[in-house]
Protein backbone atom coordinates (compact mmCIF):
# COMPACT_ATOMS: atom_id res chain seq x y z
CA UNK A 1 0.00 0.00 0.00
CA UNK A 2 0.82 3.82 0.00
CA UNK A 3 3.87 4.71 1.88
CA UNK A 4 7.30 6.27 2.52
CA UNK A 5 10.53 5.79 4.35
CA UNK A 6 11.89 8.14 6.81
CA UNK A 7 14.76 9.30 4.34
CA UNK A 8 12.12 10.03 1.19
CA UNK A 9 11.44 14.04 1.52
CA UNK A 10 8.34 15.87 2.55
CA UNK A 11 7.04 17.14 -1.08
CA UNK A 12 6.88 13.19 -2.31
CA UNK A 13 5.07 12.67 1.50
CA UNK A 14 2.58 15.60 0.08
CA UNK A 15 2.32 14.63 -3.11
CA UNK A 16 1.38 11.30 -2.18
CA UNK A 17 -1.28 12.77 0.07
CA UNK A 18 -3.02 14.90 -2.40
CA UNK A 19 -2.78 11.97 -5.44
CA UNK A 20 -3.88 8.95 -2.83
CA UNK A 21 -6.73 11.11 -0.87
CA UNK A 22 -5.21 9.97 2.50
CA UNK A 23 -3.52 12.79 5.00
CA UNK A 24 -1.84 10.49 6.58
CA UNK A 25 0.59 7.79 5.62
CA UNK A 26 2.39 4.99 6.69
CA UNK A 27 6.50 5.17 7.56
CA UNK A 28 7.92 2.10 6.23
CA UNK A 29 11.47 0.99 6.43
CA UNK A 30 13.41 -0.41 3.43
CA UNK A 31 12.24 -3.73 4.23
CA UNK A 32 8.55 -2.81 4.19
CA UNK A 33 8.63 -3.00 8.07
CA UNK A 34 6.30 0.04 9.61
CA UNK A 35 8.08 2.56 11.75
CA UNK A 36 5.43 5.33 11.85
CA UNK A 37 3.06 7.49 10.75
CA UNK A 38 3.62 10.71 9.04
CA UNK A 39 -0.23 13.40 9.36
CA UNK A 40 -0.43 16.24 7.31
CA UNK A 41 -1.35 18.23 10.55
CA UNK A 42 2.17 17.86 11.95
CA UNK A 43 3.09 19.25 8.35
CA UNK A 44 1.13 22.01 8.20
CA UNK A 45 1.69 22.95 11.63
CA UNK A 46 5.43 23.61 10.81
CA UNK A 47 4.69 25.71 7.72
CA UNK A 48 1.27 27.61 8.69
CA UNK A 49 2.13 30.82 11.37
CA UNK A 50 0.05 29.79 14.32
CA UNK A 51 -2.05 33.08 14.41
CA UNK A 52 -3.64 31.95 10.25
CA UNK A 53 -7.09 31.61 10.01
CA UNK A 54 -8.20 34.35 12.17
CA UNK A 55 -6.75 36.82 10.08
CA UNK A 56 -8.65 40.00 8.70
CA UNK A 57 -8.20 39.64 4.43
CA UNK A 58 -6.09 42.40 4.30
CA UNK A 59 -3.29 40.07 6.19
CA UNK A 60 -4.68 36.75 4.61
CA UNK A 61 -2.20 37.23 1.73
CA UNK A 62 1.07 38.16 3.92
CA UNK A 63 0.18 35.25 5.68
CA UNK A 64 -0.12 32.90 2.83
CA UNK A 65 3.17 33.98 1.33
CA UNK A 66 5.20 32.90 5.06
CA UNK A 67 3.41 29.69 4.61
CA UNK A 68 5.09 29.15 1.13
CA UNK A 69 8.50 30.39 1.86
CA UNK A 70 8.13 27.85 5.26
CA UNK A 71 7.23 25.11 2.85
CA UNK A 72 10.47 26.12 0.17
CA UNK A 73 12.48 25.09 3.13
CA UNK A 74 10.40 21.78 4.81
CA UNK A 75 9.27 20.37 1.40
CA UNK A 76 13.07 19.22 0.90
CA UNK A 77 13.69 17.82 4.80
CA UNK A 78 13.16 14.07 5.96
CA UNK A 79 10.25 12.50 7.06
CA UNK A 80 11.69 11.26 9.88
CA UNK A 81 11.66 14.76 11.08
CA UNK A 82 8.17 15.16 11.22
CA UNK A 83 6.84 11.54 11.54
CA UNK A 84 5.56 9.85 14.91
CA UNK A 85 7.46 6.92 15.25
CA UNK A 86 4.59 5.34 17.91
CA UNK A 87 3.81 2.11 17.19
CA UNK A 88 0.08 2.59 17.57
CA UNK A 89 -0.48 -0.21 14.31
CA UNK A 90 -3.23 -3.11 14.94
CA UNK A 91 -1.97 -6.91 13.99
CA UNK A 92 -4.11 -8.28 11.49
CA UNK A 93 -5.36 -10.28 14.14
CA UNK A 94 -6.25 -7.92 16.34
CA UNK A 95 -9.99 -8.50 17.90
CA UNK A 96 -12.62 -5.18 17.16
CA UNK A 97 -12.42 -4.25 21.12
CA UNK A 98 -8.97 -3.65 20.51
CA UNK A 99 -8.60 -1.69 17.92
CA UNK A 100 -11.96 0.32 19.11
CA UNK A 101 -9.87 0.85 22.21
CA UNK A 102 -6.56 2.20 20.10
CA UNK A 103 -8.69 4.14 18.13
CA UNK A 104 -10.67 5.97 21.13
CA UNK A 105 -7.75 6.84 23.13
CA UNK A 106 -6.16 7.65 19.99
CA UNK A 107 -7.14 11.36 18.40
CA UNK A 108 -6.65 9.78 14.83
CA UNK A 109 -9.14 8.40 12.50
CA UNK A 110 -7.21 5.81 10.81
CA UNK A 111 -4.49 2.79 12.15
CA UNK A 112 -2.15 0.75 10.01
CA UNK A 113 -2.22 -3.31 10.13
CA UNK A 114 0.53 -5.01 10.09
CA UNK A 115 1.51 -8.46 10.46
CA UNK A 116 3.20 -10.77 13.50
CA UNK A 117 6.37 -9.85 11.53
CA UNK A 118 5.45 -5.58 11.61
CA UNK A 119 5.31 -5.52 7.72
CA UNK A 120 2.80 -3.16 6.48
CA UNK A 121 -0.53 -5.10 5.49
CA UNK A 122 -3.38 -2.67 5.53
CA UNK A 123 -5.00 0.17 7.54
CA UNK A 124 -7.85 0.21 8.75
CA UNK A 125 -10.18 3.89 9.01
CA UNK A 126 -13.50 4.31 12.10
CA UNK A 127 -15.67 4.76 9.33
CA UNK A 128 -14.78 0.43 9.09
CA UNK A 129 -14.85 0.14 12.57
CA UNK A 130 -18.70 1.00 12.61
CA UNK A 131 -19.94 -0.43 9.54
CA UNK A 132 -19.11 -3.53 11.30
CA UNK A 133 -20.74 -2.80 14.76
CA UNK A 134 -23.76 -1.78 12.82
CA UNK A 135 -23.55 -5.09 10.89
CA UNK A 136 -23.43 -6.80 14.41
CA UNK A 137 -26.49 -4.88 15.63
CA UNK A 138 -28.58 -5.69 12.42
CA UNK A 139 -27.41 -9.25 12.79
CA UNK A 140 -28.22 -9.48 16.20
CA UNK A 141 -31.73 -7.95 16.07
CA UNK A 142 -32.93 -10.27 13.20
CA UNK B 1 3.44 -13.38 0.09
CA UNK B 2 3.24 -13.29 -4.10
CA UNK B 3 3.63 -10.12 -6.03
CA UNK B 4 2.20 -9.53 -9.13
CA UNK B 5 3.23 -6.57 -11.11
CA UNK B 6 0.57 -4.96 -13.55
CA UNK B 7 2.55 -1.56 -15.18
CA UNK B 8 -0.67 -0.59 -17.54
CA UNK B 9 -3.73 -1.55 -15.36
CA UNK B 10 -7.58 -0.56 -17.01
CA UNK B 11 -10.93 -0.64 -15.80
CA UNK B 12 -12.65 -2.72 -18.08
CA UNK B 13 -16.63 -2.51 -19.04
CA UNK B 14 -18.30 -4.68 -20.47
CA UNK B 15 -21.67 -3.88 -22.24
CA UNK B 16 -23.86 -7.08 -23.26
CA UNK B 17 -26.22 -6.07 -26.11
CA UNK B 18 -29.19 -8.02 -28.20
CA UNK B 19 -27.50 -6.45 -31.58
CA UNK B 20 -24.50 -3.87 -32.02
CA UNK B 21 -25.38 -1.41 -34.35
CA UNK B 22 -23.62 1.76 -35.09
CA UNK B 23 -25.60 4.87 -34.72
CA UNK B 24 -28.54 3.27 -32.92
CA UNK B 25 -28.61 4.19 -29.06
CA UNK B 26 -28.91 1.38 -27.28
CA UNK B 27 -30.20 1.28 -23.20
CA UNK B 28 -28.91 -1.22 -20.54
CA UNK B 29 -31.39 -1.64 -17.75
CA UNK B 30 -30.29 -4.89 -16.41
CA UNK B 31 -27.01 -4.93 -14.61
CA UNK B 32 -26.25 -8.58 -15.75
CA UNK B 33 -25.71 -7.07 -19.05
CA UNK B 34 -23.48 -4.50 -17.58
CA UNK B 35 -19.71 -5.55 -16.35
CA UNK B 36 -16.97 -2.73 -14.43
CA UNK B 37 -14.11 -4.60 -13.21
CA UNK B 38 -10.36 -3.98 -12.56
CA UNK B 39 -8.47 -5.40 -15.40
CA UNK B 40 -4.62 -5.75 -16.01
CA UNK B 41 -2.42 -9.20 -16.52
CA UNK B 42 -1.20 -9.62 -13.47
CA UNK B 43 -4.00 -7.98 -11.59
CA UNK B 44 -6.18 -10.79 -13.02
CA UNK B 45 -3.98 -13.70 -11.28
CA UNK B 46 -3.87 -11.83 -8.34
CA UNK B 47 -7.47 -11.68 -8.40
CA UNK B 48 -7.08 -15.61 -8.80
CA UNK B 49 -4.49 -16.66 -6.15
CA UNK B 50 -6.69 -14.84 -4.06
CA UNK B 51 -10.04 -17.26 -5.14
CA UNK B 52 -7.48 -20.18 -4.61
CA UNK B 53 -7.18 -19.71 -0.92
CA UNK B 54 -3.73 -17.71 -0.43
CA UNK B 55 -3.39 -15.39 2.09
CA UNK B 56 -1.27 -12.27 0.98
CA UNK B 57 -1.02 -11.13 -2.19
CA UNK B 58 -0.41 -7.67 -3.23
CA UNK B 59 -0.33 -6.08 -6.81
CA UNK B 60 2.01 -3.22 -7.76
CA UNK B 61 2.12 -0.48 -10.37
CA UNK B 62 0.46 2.68 -11.39
CA UNK B 63 -2.77 3.68 -11.03
CA UNK B 64 -3.87 7.75 -11.96
CA UNK B 65 -6.35 10.04 -11.53
CA UNK B 66 -9.60 10.06 -9.90
CA UNK B 67 -10.72 6.87 -11.92
CA UNK B 68 -7.16 5.14 -10.37
CA UNK B 69 -8.48 5.79 -6.75
CA UNK B 70 -11.62 4.07 -7.94
CA UNK B 71 -9.58 1.31 -9.59
CA UNK B 72 -7.78 0.78 -6.10
CA UNK B 73 -11.29 0.45 -3.91
CA UNK B 74 -12.02 -2.43 -6.51
CA UNK B 75 -8.46 -4.07 -6.39
CA UNK B 76 -8.89 -3.56 -2.45
CA UNK B 77 -12.48 -5.59 -2.97
CA UNK B 78 -10.98 -8.59 -3.67
CA UNK B 79 -8.57 -8.46 -0.73
CA UNK B 80 -5.61 -7.74 -2.52
CA UNK B 81 -2.67 -5.57 -1.12
CA UNK B 82 -2.81 -2.10 -3.21
CA UNK B 83 0.87 -1.23 -3.49
CA UNK B 84 0.22 1.37 -6.44
CA UNK B 85 2.68 4.40 -7.24
CA UNK B 86 -0.33 7.30 -8.26
CA UNK B 87 0.11 9.14 -11.14
CA UNK B 88 -0.70 12.29 -12.63
CA UNK B 89 -2.52 10.96 -15.74
CA UNK B 90 -5.69 9.07 -15.58
CA UNK B 91 -6.04 5.27 -15.52
CA UNK B 92 -6.97 3.40 -18.97
CA UNK B 93 -11.22 2.77 -19.45
CA UNK B 94 -11.44 -0.26 -22.10
CA UNK B 95 -14.88 -0.95 -23.06
CA UNK B 96 -16.09 -4.14 -24.60
CA UNK B 97 -19.32 -4.23 -26.49
CA UNK B 98 -20.79 -7.67 -27.13
CA UNK B 99 -23.75 -8.59 -28.97
CA UNK B 100 -25.54 -11.71 -28.76
CA UNK B 101 -27.56 -12.00 -32.27
CA UNK B 102 -25.43 -11.79 -34.17
CA UNK B 103 -22.75 -13.24 -32.39
CA UNK B 104 -20.29 -9.89 -31.63
CA UNK B 105 -17.46 -8.59 -29.99
CA UNK B 106 -16.07 -4.97 -30.04
CA UNK B 107 -13.29 -3.58 -27.83
CA UNK B 108 -12.02 0.14 -27.61
CA UNK B 109 -8.98 -0.19 -26.27
CA UNK B 110 -7.73 2.89 -24.83
CA UNK B 111 -3.78 3.71 -24.55
CA UNK B 112 -3.58 6.92 -23.20
CA UNK B 113 -2.43 6.38 -19.77
CA UNK B 114 1.20 7.99 -19.43
CA UNK B 115 3.82 8.08 -16.60
CA UNK B 116 6.33 10.48 -15.68
CA UNK B 117 10.11 9.74 -15.25
CA UNK B 118 9.69 10.90 -11.77
CA UNK B 119 6.66 8.02 -11.27
CA UNK B 120 9.22 5.39 -13.10
CA UNK B 121 11.59 6.19 -10.70
CA UNK B 122 9.20 6.01 -7.51
CA UNK B 123 8.21 2.67 -8.61
CA UNK B 124 11.64 1.62 -8.94
CA UNK B 125 12.48 2.20 -4.62
CA UNK B 126 8.69 0.92 -3.86
CA UNK B 127 9.67 -2.42 -5.78
CA UNK B 128 12.51 -2.86 -4.01
CA UNK B 129 11.38 -2.19 -0.77
CA UNK B 130 7.68 -4.27 -1.65
CA UNK B 131 8.95 -7.78 -3.02
CA UNK B 132 10.83 -8.49 0.85
CA UNK B 133 8.37 -10.73 1.76
CA UNK B 134 7.48 -12.21 -1.42
CA UNK B 135 9.44 -15.26 -2.95
CA UNK B 136 8.03 -15.46 -6.60
CA UNK B 137 7.15 -12.61 -8.37
CA UNK B 138 4.72 -12.58 -11.60
CA UNK B 139 5.05 -9.69 -14.14
CA UNK B 140 2.66 -9.76 -16.88
CA UNK B 141 1.22 -7.28 -19.60
CA UNK B 142 1.57 -3.67 -21.16
CA UNK B 143 4.26 -0.82 -20.36
CA UNK B 144 2.49 2.74 -20.35
CA UNK B 145 3.60 5.51 -22.49
CA UNK B 146 6.47 6.78 -20.53
CA UNK B 147 8.02 4.18 -18.97
CA UNK B 148 11.42 2.77 -20.94
CA UNK B 149 11.47 -0.67 -22.80
CA UNK B 150 13.78 -1.52 -20.17
CA UNK B 151 11.50 -1.82 -17.41
CA UNK B 152 10.82 -5.26 -16.74
CA UNK B 153 14.69 -5.86 -17.07
CA UNK B 154 15.20 -3.85 -14.56
CA UNK B 155 12.58 -5.22 -12.04
CA UNK B 156 13.65 -8.76 -12.71
CA UNK B 157 16.79 -7.62 -11.89
CA UNK B 158 15.91 -6.41 -8.58
CA UNK B 159 14.34 -9.34 -7.86
CA UNK B 160 16.86 -11.73 -9.27
CA UNK B 161 19.62 -9.99 -7.06
CA UNK B 162 17.21 -10.84 -3.97
CA UNK B 163 17.25 -14.66 -4.96
CA UNK B 164 13.40 -13.85 -5.92
CA UNK B 165 11.97 -16.19 -8.61
CA UNK B 166 10.26 -14.77 -11.39
CA UNK B 167 7.65 -15.37 -14.10
CA UNK B 168 7.23 -12.74 -16.55
CA UNK B 169 4.74 -12.51 -19.41
CA UNK B 170 5.62 -9.78 -21.89
CA UNK B 171 5.68 -8.39 -25.59
CA UNK B 172 7.77 -6.68 -27.96
CA UNK B 173 10.75 -4.69 -26.97
CA UNK B 174 9.92 -4.91 -23.65
CA UNK B 175 10.00 -8.88 -23.42
CA UNK B 176 13.23 -8.69 -25.96
CA UNK B 177 15.47 -6.66 -23.01
CA UNK B 178 13.76 -8.40 -20.51
CA UNK B 179 15.16 -11.71 -20.92
CA UNK B 180 18.99 -10.65 -20.52
CA UNK B 181 18.05 -10.21 -16.52
CA UNK B 182 16.86 -13.88 -17.50
CA UNK B 183 13.53 -14.75 -15.64
CA UNK B 184 12.53 -18.33 -14.49
CA UNK B 185 9.76 -18.84 -16.85
CA UNK B 186 8.90 -16.84 -19.82
CA UNK B 187 5.66 -16.61 -22.16
CA UNK B 188 5.09 -14.30 -24.35
CA UNK B 189 1.89 -13.30 -25.58
CA UNK B 190 0.89 -10.96 -29.12
CA UNK B 191 -0.45 -7.86 -28.49
CA UNK B 192 -0.52 -5.75 -32.33
CA UNK B 193 1.81 -7.83 -34.62
CA UNK B 194 2.31 -11.45 -34.17
CA UNK B 195 5.97 -11.38 -33.96
CA UNK B 196 8.59 -12.41 -31.00
CA UNK B 197 11.95 -11.18 -30.65
CA UNK B 198 10.55 -9.34 -34.37
CA UNK B 199 10.55 -12.70 -35.63
CA UNK B 200 7.08 -13.33 -38.24
CA UNK B 201 5.35 -16.57 -36.56
CA UNK B 202 3.47 -18.15 -38.95
CA UNK B 203 4.86 -21.61 -38.66
CA UNK B 204 5.32 -24.24 -36.41
CA UNK B 205 9.11 -23.74 -36.93
CA UNK B 206 8.78 -20.30 -36.32
CA UNK B 207 7.46 -20.53 -32.38
CA UNK B 208 9.99 -23.18 -31.83
CA UNK B 209 12.74 -20.91 -33.33
CA UNK B 210 11.61 -18.20 -31.07
CA UNK B 211 11.20 -20.25 -28.04
CA UNK B 212 14.79 -21.50 -28.34
CA UNK B 213 16.09 -17.89 -29.17
CA UNK B 214 14.15 -16.63 -25.87
CA UNK B 215 16.77 -19.51 -23.84
CA UNK B 216 19.58 -18.42 -25.44
CA UNK B 217 18.99 -15.35 -24.24
CA UNK B 218 18.03 -15.69 -20.71
CA UNK B 219 14.76 -17.44 -20.14
CA UNK B 220 14.79 -20.72 -17.69
CA UNK B 221 11.71 -21.82 -18.96
CA UNK B 222 9.48 -20.94 -22.27
CA UNK B 223 5.67 -21.11 -23.15
CA UNK B 224 4.78 -19.99 -26.35
CA UNK B 225 0.58 -19.63 -27.16
CA UNK B 226 0.27 -21.60 -30.54
CA UNK B 227 -3.31 -20.97 -31.56
CA UNK B 228 -5.10 -23.05 -29.09
CA UNK B 229 -1.83 -25.02 -28.15
CA UNK B 230 1.00 -24.22 -26.29
CA UNK B 231 4.68 -24.90 -27.08
CA UNK B 232 6.70 -25.59 -24.35
CA UNK B 233 10.26 -25.43 -23.63
CA UNK B 234 11.89 -27.22 -20.33
CA UNK B 235 15.34 -26.05 -19.64
CA UNK B 236 16.73 -29.02 -20.25
CA UNK B 237 16.41 -28.32 -23.98
CA UNK B 238 13.00 -30.62 -24.68
CA UNK B 239 9.90 -28.98 -26.52
CA UNK B 240 6.55 -29.93 -26.00
CA UNK B 241 3.41 -28.99 -27.35
CA UNK B 242 0.00 -28.86 -24.79
CA UNK B 243 -3.36 -29.35 -26.75
CA UNK B 244 -6.80 -29.48 -26.08
CA UNK B 245 -9.46 -31.58 -26.64
CA UNK B 246 -13.21 -31.07 -27.79
CA UNK B 247 -13.29 -27.66 -26.22
CA UNK B 248 -15.37 -24.89 -27.23
CA UNK B 249 -14.37 -21.42 -26.40
CA UNK B 250 -16.70 -18.79 -25.40
CA UNK B 251 -14.47 -16.62 -23.63
CA UNK B 252 -10.46 -15.59 -24.25
CA UNK B 253 -10.63 -12.61 -21.61
CA UNK B 254 -8.52 -14.47 -18.45
CA UNK B 255 -7.38 -17.58 -19.82
CA UNK B 256 -3.96 -16.41 -20.40
CA UNK B 257 -3.72 -14.83 -16.64
CA UNK B 258 -5.56 -18.62 -15.40
CA UNK B 259 -2.80 -20.64 -16.64
CA UNK B 260 -0.48 -18.20 -15.49
CA UNK B 261 -2.13 -18.53 -11.85
CA UNK B 262 -2.85 -22.76 -12.09
CA UNK B 263 1.35 -23.23 -13.34
CA UNK B 264 2.87 -21.18 -10.45
CA UNK B 265 0.04 -22.62 -7.84
CA UNK B 266 1.33 -25.92 -8.63
CA UNK B 267 4.86 -25.07 -8.34
CA UNK B 268 4.22 -23.36 -4.96
CA UNK B 269 2.52 -26.46 -3.53
CA UNK B 270 4.86 -29.03 -5.00
CA UNK B 271 8.19 -30.40 -2.99
CA UNK B 272 9.02 -32.08 -6.64
CA UNK B 273 8.45 -29.44 -9.77
CA UNK B 274 7.42 -31.37 -13.07
CA UNK B 275 7.46 -28.78 -15.90
CA UNK B 276 4.70 -30.99 -17.90
CA UNK B 277 2.51 -31.22 -14.60
CA UNK B 278 2.73 -27.13 -13.95
CA UNK B 279 1.55 -27.02 -17.67
CA UNK B 280 -1.38 -29.11 -17.55
CA UNK B 281 -2.92 -27.35 -14.36
CA UNK B 282 -1.71 -24.03 -16.41
CA UNK B 283 -4.12 -25.63 -19.47
CA UNK B 284 -6.55 -26.89 -17.40
CA UNK B 285 -7.59 -23.36 -15.90
CA UNK B 286 -7.07 -21.34 -19.08
CA UNK B 287 -9.74 -24.19 -20.60
CA UNK B 288 -11.86 -23.80 -17.67
CA UNK B 289 -12.25 -20.14 -18.13
CA UNK B 290 -12.29 -20.19 -21.82
CA UNK B 291 -15.28 -22.54 -22.07
CA UNK B 292 -16.50 -20.20 -19.12
CA UNK B 293 -18.25 -16.86 -18.90
CA UNK B 294 -16.13 -15.91 -15.82
CA UNK B 295 -13.13 -13.89 -15.98
CA UNK B 296 -11.53 -15.18 -12.78
CA UNK B 297 -10.62 -18.94 -11.60
CA UNK B 298 -13.12 -20.17 -8.48
CA UNK B 299 -11.71 -23.66 -6.97
CA UNK B 300 -9.00 -26.00 -8.09
CA UNK B 301 -11.36 -28.64 -8.53
CA UNK B 302 -13.37 -26.66 -11.33
CA UNK B 303 -10.68 -26.47 -13.58
CA UNK B 304 -9.01 -30.00 -12.49
CA UNK B 305 -11.94 -31.76 -14.23
CA UNK B 306 -10.77 -30.51 -17.77
CA UNK B 307 -6.82 -31.99 -17.42
CA UNK B 308 -8.10 -35.41 -18.84
CA UNK B 309 -9.19 -33.53 -21.77
CA UNK B 310 -5.59 -32.43 -22.36
CA UNK B 311 -2.29 -34.12 -24.49
CA UNK B 312 1.10 -33.64 -24.06
CA UNK B 313 3.17 -34.64 -27.29
CA UNK B 314 6.94 -34.37 -27.34
CA UNK B 315 8.63 -32.50 -30.17
CA UNK B 316 11.60 -33.82 -32.30
CA UNK B 317 13.64 -30.67 -32.72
Amino acid sequence: MNSVTPDDNIRKAIILMYRSEQSVLPVVDHQNQFVGTIYSNNILKNIIPESFGFLDSSRLFYEVNEAVENLKHVKDENVDKYMASNRDAVKENSDMKKIADIMLNNKESLLFVVNDQGYLRGFIERSNLLHYLLDEVENNSE
Amino acid sequence: MITTVTLNPSIDREYFVEKNEVMKNQFIYNEENLKVYPGGKGLISAINFKELGYGDVQNIGFVGGKQGLFFEKMVQEHNIISNYIHTESEIRNNVKIIGKEPATYTQYNDYTFEVEKEEVDELIIRFKRSISESECILISGSVPVGVDFDIYQRLIKIAKDKGKRVFLQASGEALKLALESEPDVVTPYFKHHKTILDMEMEEKKDYIKAGKKMQEMGAKRVMIPFHCDRILFDKNGDVYQLSPRGYCIINWLGAGDAYNTAYLDYAFKTDKFDFIEANLRGGAAALWIAENRAVYLKERKDYNDCLDRLEVTKLEV
